[in-house]
């Protein structure tokens, strides 16, 4: 009984393709009833652009698009990337530590309560207009569902297994390394998978405060100029950058867990 | 096998559990000798401490009162010449079947390679060949046990600690699963303490059966089973067999 999916990886993508099927057919449906309607009612372009429109702007603008999208995409990444250090790293402590449990694990759930929007123009004085502010943005915001899920994750792991790894003379690092974060890690891509789209929403806000550049920059720079086709077109990049993270930590996570976690979750 | 020496002595032996409201006795005075090679169950109603007991042999309990040794030395702590199976197969799901086998040589420090092929050959053993690299979760309960005993055996302990291992099993894996122990037992010639609440189970497998009363828990009984080896179900229809089972019975009960 050898594992035969190796075989079926054709296979799987078309049954994905069926699957997506039915979605992608109301996205269509709801675009033609779009251009329709827009059209019938002759809807100003400044307030509802047709999906044609929209689709043009972004054939002719694409420089101007992407100039805009790098910087987006990069510091996204880096704050993601900041938020799962840390996240991840205090998740951890937290779960090891009765200090840290009673001492910062309040402080924690505390700056949850803050609306982490809020704190963009005290990053501004703080740390200026620059990158620092947006990437520490999208931190604060994607950095807490990280420590949450790997505080979990760990908390979850069976005593019964424990108690198996301590029959076999396992030292604590042992049960942390091959037991307890195995154990966290589909929470912890939970955490990555919530905590990428947060950083997205922490970059972009960033970029509406800090008006230097981005997709977030160009969406007020056209609101302000009424430039309607082009605020769209950046929100439709914007949308498919998200995706593009989200899909590649969705991938990430098909690579690292290979087991059945059905039981697990 | 008598003339064989002492495995593991269990002198006054006292445990018990501090509750937030109370402390619980789980054991108040067992005394155990299990020699060498003996195959030993400890029969007892669910809740008599006598998991309490087996956990304490292995050195993941603290004990209260009394004392524990195997080969002559104090238990205090896991020991490197134990394996223990529990009453679920406890495997990771992360890892092959191999992998989990193999889990007890990475934890006791000692070197993979030395150990791959008395994998191979235990999951041969058991019947689990060609499912090395298959992942628990593809594996029915029955044959996710036997990896446990496999896992149990890997590093070659001298005691074999089992904590009603087939308990969760349909009644016809168990008997195979039974069977299959004692072949097992018999190629490798460990000692075994097996811990079951089925007296048929114990009979059938054991040398002696340890009967431990309700808690708080003290050995009520020891039955020598003098049946022929190597024992097949069929044994399990003849009257000498059905003697056995009647006085374990009536030691639970009276």
């Amino acid at each position: 009984m050898a594992r035969t999916d190796e075989g079926g990886v054709a296979a799987q993508i078309t049954s994905q393709a069926v699957t997506l099927a039915p979605a992608t057919a109301i996205s269509i449906a709801i675009l033609v009833l779009w251009q329709v309607i827009v059209v019938v009612l002759k809807i100003p372009e400044a307030i509802l652009p047709t999906p044609t429109r929209i689709f043009d702007v972004m054939v002719e603008r694409h420089d101007l698009l992407l100039q805009h999208t790098w910087p987006t995409t990069v510091q996204c990444i880096y704050g993601f990337l900041l938020a799962v250090a840390v996240g991840v790293g205090l998740g951890i402590m937290l779960a090891f530590s009765r200090l840290f449990r009673v001492g910062v694990y309040p402080l924690v759930i505390a700056f949850q309560v803050v609306p982490k929007v809020a704190l963009a123009p005290l990053f501004i004085v703080w740390f200026g207009l620059g990158m620092t502010s947006r990437v520490l943005l999208a931190f604060v915001i994607a950095f807490f569902p990280m420590v949450v899920n790997t505080f979990a994750g760990i908390q979850s792991t069976d005593p019964v297994m424990i108690r198996m790894a301590r029959s076999f003379s396992a030292s604590r690092w042992t049960i942390f390394s091959k037991i307890e974060f195995p154990t966290a890690l589909p929470y912890i891509f939970s955490g990555l998978k919530i905590g990428i789209t947060f950083a997205v929403i922490g970059i972009i806000v960033a970029e509406f405060v800090t008006a230097q550049e981005g997709l977030g920059y160009l969406i007020v720079f056209s609101e302000g100029n009424v430039d309607t086709p082009m605020l769209m077109a950046a929100i439709f990049v914007l949308s498919v950058v998200g995706v593009i993270l989200y899909a590649l930590i969705v991938l990430l996570e098909k690579l690292v867990i290979r087991w059945d976690v059905g039981q697990q979750l | 096998m008598a003339e064989n020496s002492i495995h593991v002595q269990i002198v006054s032996l006292r445990k018990i559990y501090q509750t937030r409201r109370e402390e619980i006795e789980a054991i108040r005075n067992v005394d155990m000798a299990v020699h060498e090679g003996e195959f030993v169950s400890i029969l007892g109603p669910s809740g008599c401490g006598k998991s309490t007991l087996l956990m304490a042999v292995g050195g993941l309990l603290p004990i209260s009162g009394g004392s524990i040794a195997i080969d002559r030395e104090e238990v205090t702590g896991p020991r490197r010449d134990t394996g223990v199976v529990f009453q679920s197969p406890v495997l990771m799901p992360w890892r092959t079947i191999e992998k989990n086998v193999l889990f007890p040589i990475e934890s006791l420090g000692l070197r993979i390679a030395d150990y791959q092929d008395g994998a191979a050959a235990l999951l041969e053993m058991t019947g689990l060949d060609g499912f090395a690299d298959n992942f628990p979760s593809e594996l029915s309960g029955g044959m996710q046990q036997r990896v446990a005993i496999c896992r149990a055996l890997i590093h070659n302990p001298s005691l074999l600690l089992m904590d009603e291992p087939f308990s969760a099993l349909d009644a016809i894996t168990r008997d195979a699963m039974n069977q299959e122990l004692l072949r097992i037992w018999q190629e490798f010639q460990k000692t075994v303490l097996f811990v079951t609440h089925s007296i048929r189970e114990a009979v059938f497998l054991s040398d002696r059966v340890f009967v431990m009363s309700p808690r708080p828990a003290v050995i009520s009984k020891i039955v020598d089973i003098e049946l022929p080896r190597p024992r097949t179900l069929e044994i399990e229809e003849t009257p000498a067999f059905n003697v056995y089972v009647a006085e374990l019975r009536e030691a639970i009960e009276g």
